[in-house]
């Protein structure tokens, strides 16, 4: 048997992370949910627009060029958790993590370059795909009430905003599957908590309770999203600290819990 | 190498909340595995061996003991890959992945090579599947991947866990010369069986454990000697006068299975041939019987099965009459 004399030095944070970035790009969910949602996002946007009413006023408006051109974002709110939860649970349903932490025994680097390639991922695909949106749309709002250029005020801190969201949100969802190990666990833990939860609170008439619902993911991720903020809705800052501080406590309670149990 | 030293794996704590004992699954097993042969792990199903194979991988923290390989808890050596390759009870693949891109994932985290990544594919006989998905694949298949992921590293210590499972007997025999080529070349190979046939044709060493417990740590050729099963099934056309030639003090001949087939207790093989050539009595078949070696495994395992069949009694249930 042929010995391996080269590069005997052993498990780095590079090759973890090259790992990872192997695995990602291997499976076909992959590139099925990251092309689904970027064309859903595109395609709701160009409709958007192309159907958007000049003079305004219309049923269902919205005031914010940015939310009307990337509605379409929701889907990728959905998908790009999904994604997330594949990534990391998928691992759990197919034995495949045996593998993976015989490699790396130590376990958390695999979670944090899993998390590191997913976010750098989805933080690119999101960003082309949410600014490719906001400028092919554009023409078709040039003689609206919609009409507006990234340097407008808070136009590019909007889409950029959009496109952080998106990610994070993914990463949530891949912090949530690490955490419960199982896909439709995870994803359903992530339309309870994440979704639902906020609408279901919001309806509780208390002030407290109203504050609190506005550092929920898809509340804060809304504010980021958004060039005017609704009444009661977070601005730009706090919305961004919550939602990464949602995302990396998953994740810091998932690596708690790598650690600590069996596979 | 591998040493463990009061390996014990409990599960739900000494007595969980409703007040039962927990399961003790692995109870205070010590044992070596040494290089330069193949050490046979044997015990009946639910004995421990995967759950003890488990905490040699670091996968499964144990309660209480601890096992090295090459001298360190297996989480510890910087290039794990390289120090021990192991195939697992379960299927550890992700079926979406090819057989190729499966390896070349668990390559990267040690800047093992695409080439050594195509090598172990093709000493697995896999290059022709090596770009189809591992979803289509037989469970033979599916054993051959696990041993080429295994054998990635290139690792001093070889641990499979139940590998001839769904090989067709070609793969069976592929197993059994691997597994010894890897012990020839000095390297600790690790394997675990529910059948005493199987290992008594691959292993040198034994350990033998029921119910979590040690129960024999022995070599296959003490433990055939120990067990007393000298048994030889002998046929030969003039059966009557080699019966004759045969018996004697210590000797049992009874009559075999068919006209000219004899049960032979407590001679070997060379015995009865030398007997037989020195008398000219032709013998066409003389074979150690392997289902007797299969017997003194469950004579030794008896009381340590987990999941006996119950013997089947034909009371009437009670309360069942009209």
């Amino acid at each position: 048997m042929s010995t391996v004399k080269t590069a005997r030095v052993g498990v780095t944070p590079a090759r973890v992370l090259r790992s990872e970035w192997h695995k990602f790009w291997t499976l076909r969910s992959t590139w099925i949910m990251l092309s689904t949602a970027s064309v859903l996002i595109l395609g709701t946007g160009l409709v958007m627009a192309i159907g958007h009413e000049p003079a305004g006023g219309g049923l269902g408006e919205v005031g914010d060029p940015v939310v009307l051109t990337l509605i379409g974002v929701q889907f990728g709110q959905i998908l790009l958790p999904v994604l997330g939860v594949l990534f990391s649970a998928g691992e759990y349903s197919t034995g495949m993590i045996r593998a993976s932490l015989c490699a790396v025994p130590r376990r958390l680097p695999v979670l944090w370059a899993k998390a590191a390639v997913f976010a750098a991922v989805t933080m690119a695909v999101s960003s082309v795909t949410v600014l490719t949106t906001f400028l092919l749309a554009q023409p078709f709002l040039s003689d609206t009430d919609m009409a507006a250029s990234l340097t407008d005020p808070g136009i590019a801190g909007a889409v950029a905003g959009t496109a952080v969201a998106l990610t994070l949100f993914g990463v949530l969802g891949l912090g949530l599957g690490a955490l419960i190990r199982s896909v439709p666990g995870a994803i359903g833990a992530f339309f309870a908590g994440a979704v639902i939860l906020p609408e279901v609170l919001s309806a509780v008439p208390s002030n407290a309770v109203q504050d609190a619902v506005a550092y929920f993911p898809a509340r804060a991720g809304e504010s980021l999203g958004a060039v005017q903020q609704h009444d009661g809705a977070l601005s730009d800052g706090p919305a961004l600290v919550a939602l990464c501080l949602w995302a990396l406590m998953t994740l810091l309670a998932a690596g708690r819990l790598l650690k600590r149990r069996d596979v | 190498m591998i040493k463990a030293n009061g390996l014990t794996k409990r599960y739900g704590g000494r007595t969980d909340r409703t007040g039962r004992a927990g399961k003790t699954v692995v109870d205070r097993l010590t044992f070596t595995v040494e290089p330069g042969a193949v050490t046979g792990f044997l015990g009946p199903n639910g004995a421990g061996k995967s759950t003890t194979m488990r905490m040699i991988l670091g996968l499964d923290a144990p309660t209480a003991g601890h096992v090295t390989v090459a001298g360190r808890a297996y989480a510890g050596h910087p290039a794990p890959l390289h120090e021990v390759g192991a195939l697992l009870e379960a299927r550890a693949v992700h079926p979406g992945r090819t057989a190729h891109h499966h390896l070349m994932a668990l390559a990267h985290t040690h800047g093992i090579p695409r080439s050594r990544v195509e090598h172990v594919l093709d000493l697995a006989g896999l290059t022709d599947v090596a770009g189809q998905r591992v979803k289509g694949f037989s469970l033979g298949m599916g054993q051959r991947l696990g041993i080429a992921a295994a054998l990635l590293g290139d690792p001093a210590t070889v641990i499979l866990d139940e590998p001839v499972n769904g090989l067709d007997p070609e793969g069976v025999l592929w197993i059994r010369n691997l597994l010894k080529s890897l012990a020839a070349d000095g390297h600790t190979v690790f394997v675990s069986s529910h059948l005493m046939s199987e290992m008594a044709l691959t292993a040198e060493r034994l350990i033998i454990i029921g119910r979590g417990r040690l129960l024999a740590e022995t070599t296959v050729a003490d433990f055939v000697r120990d067990s007393g099963v000298t048994a030889m099934k002998v046929v030969s056309p003039d059966a009557r006068t080699l019966s004759g030639l045969l018996a004697g003090p210590g000797v049992e001949v009874t009559p075999g299975a068919g006209p000219d087939e004899l049960d032979v207790r407590g001679a070997d093989g060379p015995y009865i041939g030398r007997i037989a050539a020195a008398h000219s009595v032709p013998v066409y078949e003389l074979t150690p019987r392997t289902a007797s070696l299969e017997q003194a495994f469950m004579d030794l395992t008896r009381d340590e099965v987990e999941y006996q069949a119950g013997a089947i009694t034909h009371e009437a249930p009670t309360g069942a009459t009209a």
